[in-house]
């Protein structure tokens, strides 16, 4: 823990040291700005510059870092005068959210030109990562603008589970993008509550005019499916073909075996829980659960019936 | 805390200026800070303050101290230690701070530290009503990356294979981070979803080989799951009105649609992954059909059955 925040403290001293080096002049607000210091803060990280320094640790062998009227100073450290090079998962994380947050259509225009640069002196070439959102970008642009300024937007929606389409109002919250689909939270009118919705599944939106005030908000979590009091479950025994299914869905595994592992999966209606056991073919078997069976033979019998195929 | 910050920064300046490589002991007898009593008192601090040093990023290295490799001492090179300027500018750091706010990767989000080291940026607005999540855990990506970037050869178990592969690069796709290379000795580049990987190991050297010339990993990877895989087939499907419109969404760039009358849709696409497929079709229920060719059909009605 300690050894946590000496380690926040360092990087933000290693950091600020440098650019004041290169920035003489620069102002106490300007330094606390950029560096997210309070003027507290710094004071207390200048000091502590103050005291450090060569071996011999007299005047002329430890830096000088002090606040001059509104200035800030720092001198005698020229071994500083470099910021320190990225390590390699943060060259990733930053290169990753560069390229995520343009591929959502809502960046700004620095943001390409800063990727550009990035790629150009941390990678060895160009094109060795790429990293795409699912492709939503007008909508997500869209929604998140609407939710920015608190304006009400009416939806066609096509639900994910039963299918139904409806028209509703609903007050945008925020947008996020997980397990490589966009979502919209948002407080529905219709439903009187907050819901999730699935960008690819919005038909249309159309601005209302109308402005809502929005409500603090916790920052946009995480977007997995959290089992309800009236949901259907199904005990499903998933062999080696079907095991990304316990990767994807919430399931509460009951029991794993050598090559396979039994599940329980809970579902809003029984279709969602069917239309995954017809995918996964002779990979999964229904172990219980008399409402998803019922739900897959219906399924079954329908498309093959499309196909001219008997059961 | 005060009393760490000080002596690793002293650490530090000595070690960015001494131009040679030093011994544990001598740093004990010449930074201050390491007036620990006990040798082991000394030790322990000393292995928590490199630990230190390496989480931040600090190229710290083992080296020779003398030309007959009797003992080792420790380095930083200042020409490793620095970050390259990139030269961006303040509109430019901006943007990267703000991406690091929105986007998540492993449960946090990817850097204030990365931002500082560019030269900071300003607090900004904050509070957007965006955010992406770019996979829930790391593991072994940095690696990953890191063999990328420094070409050198990867070993992993997937699907209970050991594979050798030349790193070429790294994708997020629909979810899932892919990695693509080639496997030693061949030329094909393939891709492998990281979260599959098991037991990696990054070994040999650095600049083990070189990529060709203008790859792209954007360029190999499939846009679509029914895109990733060593079939060759040519399907057409038939949408009903209802879902036409979301399986236009989800379709790529290779489909050749039709527009069919009262809203349907059919489609002529490639398809490399026909298991993929058949489940990406199973999603329509009966609304959709493979209309051909004949053993695709027959897969799938198979498939359903096994059901």
């Amino acid at each position: 823990m300690t050894s946590a925040r000496a380690a926040r403290r360092l990087s933000r001293i290693l950091a600020m040291v440098p650019w004041v080096i290169a920035h003489p002049g620069a102002t106490v607000d300007e330094v606390c700005e950029r560096f997210g210091y309070t003027r507290a803060e710094l004071v207390r990280d200048l000091n502590l510059v103050f005291v450090c320094g060569l071996p011999g640790y007299g005047p002329g062998d430890l830096m000088e870092a002090y606040i001059d009227g509104d200035e800030v100073v720092v001198d005698l450290a020229d071994y500083f005068a470099a910021p320190l090079r990225l390590t390699t998962a943060e060259t990733l994380m930053l290169l990753a959210a560069g390229m995520a947050l343009m591929s959502s259509g809502t960046a700004p225009e620095a943001l390409g030109t800063a990727v550009e640069k990035l790629e150009r002196v941390l990678m060895p070439e160009q094109g060795a990562l790429s990293v795409e959102l699912a492709a939503e970008p007008e909508r997500v642009a869209l929604l998140s603008g609407h939710a920015a300024r608190g304006e009400v937007v009416e939806i066609e929606y096509t639900s994910l589970a039963k299918g139904e389409t409806t028209v509703r109002r609903v007050e945008p919250w925020s947008v996020h993008s997980a397990m490589g689909n966009w979502y919209l939270r948002a407080f529905c009118r219709l439903a009187g509550d907050e819901r999730v919705f699935r960008l690819d599944r919005i038909r249309r939106v159309r601005p209302t005019g109308e402005r809502f005030v929005p409500a603090e908000q916790e920052a946009p979590g995480g977007i997995r499916y959290s089992p309800g009091v009236d949901d259907v479950t199904a005990l499903i025994r998933l062999g080696p073909a079907a095991a990304w299914v316990s990767d994807y869905y919430p399931v509460d595994v009951v029991s794993q075996e050598e090559v396979a592992q039994v599940v329980r999966f809970s579902a809003a209606v029984p279709s969602v829980a069917a239309r995954l056991l017809v995918r996964l073919g002779g990979a999964a078997t229904l172990l219980e659960g008399a409402e998803v069976e019922e739900a897959v033979s219906d399924l079954k019998s329908r498309i093959l019936r499309r196909y001219g195929a008997a059961g | 805390m005060q009393r760490v910050v000080e002596r690793v920064l002293n650490l530090l300046a000595f070690l960015l200026t001494v131009e040679r490589p030093v011994t544990a002991d001598e740093i004990r007898h010449t930074v201050a800070g390491y007036d620990q009593e006990s040798d082991e008192a000394f030790r322990r601090t000393f292995e928590r303050d490199k630990e230190l040093l390496r989480d931040l990023g600090v190229p710290l290295r083992l080296s020779y101290t003398d030309a007959w490799e009797v003992e080792q001492g420790y380095v930083v090179r200042p020409q490793e230690y620095a970050l390259e300027d990139p030269g961006l500018t303040d509109a430019e750091r901006a943007a990267l701070w703000l991406a690091t706010q929105v986007v998540r990767l492993g449960g946090q989000s990817p850097g204030r530290a990365a931002v500082l080291k560019l030269g900071g940026a300003g607090a900004g607005s904050g509070g957007e009503p965006l955010a992406a999540e770019l996979g829930e855990t790391l593991d072994y990506l940095p690696a990953l990356f890191g063999a990328v970037v420094e070409r050198r050869l990867v070993r992993f178990t997937y699907r209970t294979r050991r594979r050798r592969l030349r790193p070429l690069g790294l994708a997020h796709r629909r979810g899932h981070w892919y990695l693509a290379g080639s496997p030693a000795g061949g030329d094909d580049v393939r891709s492998f979803r990281v979260d599959r990987i098991e037991e990696l190991e990054v070994t040999g050297p650095e600049n083990a080989f070189r990529p060709p010339p203008g790859f792209r990993v954007a360029d190999v990877l499939p846009e679509a799951p029914w895109e990733a895989g060593e079939e060759q087939v040519m399907v057409e499907a038939r949408f009903d009105p209802e879902v036409a419109w979301w399986a236009r969404r989800q379709l790529t760039g290779a489909a050749q649609v039709e527009e069919l009358g009262a809203g349907g849709l059919s489609a002529r696409l490639p398809v490399a992954n026909v298991d993929a497929f058949i489940g990406w079709m199973i999603g329509f229920e009966d609304a959709a059909e493979v209309v051909a060719p004949a053993e695709v059909r027959q897969r799938l009605i198979e498939h359903v059955r096994a059901s």
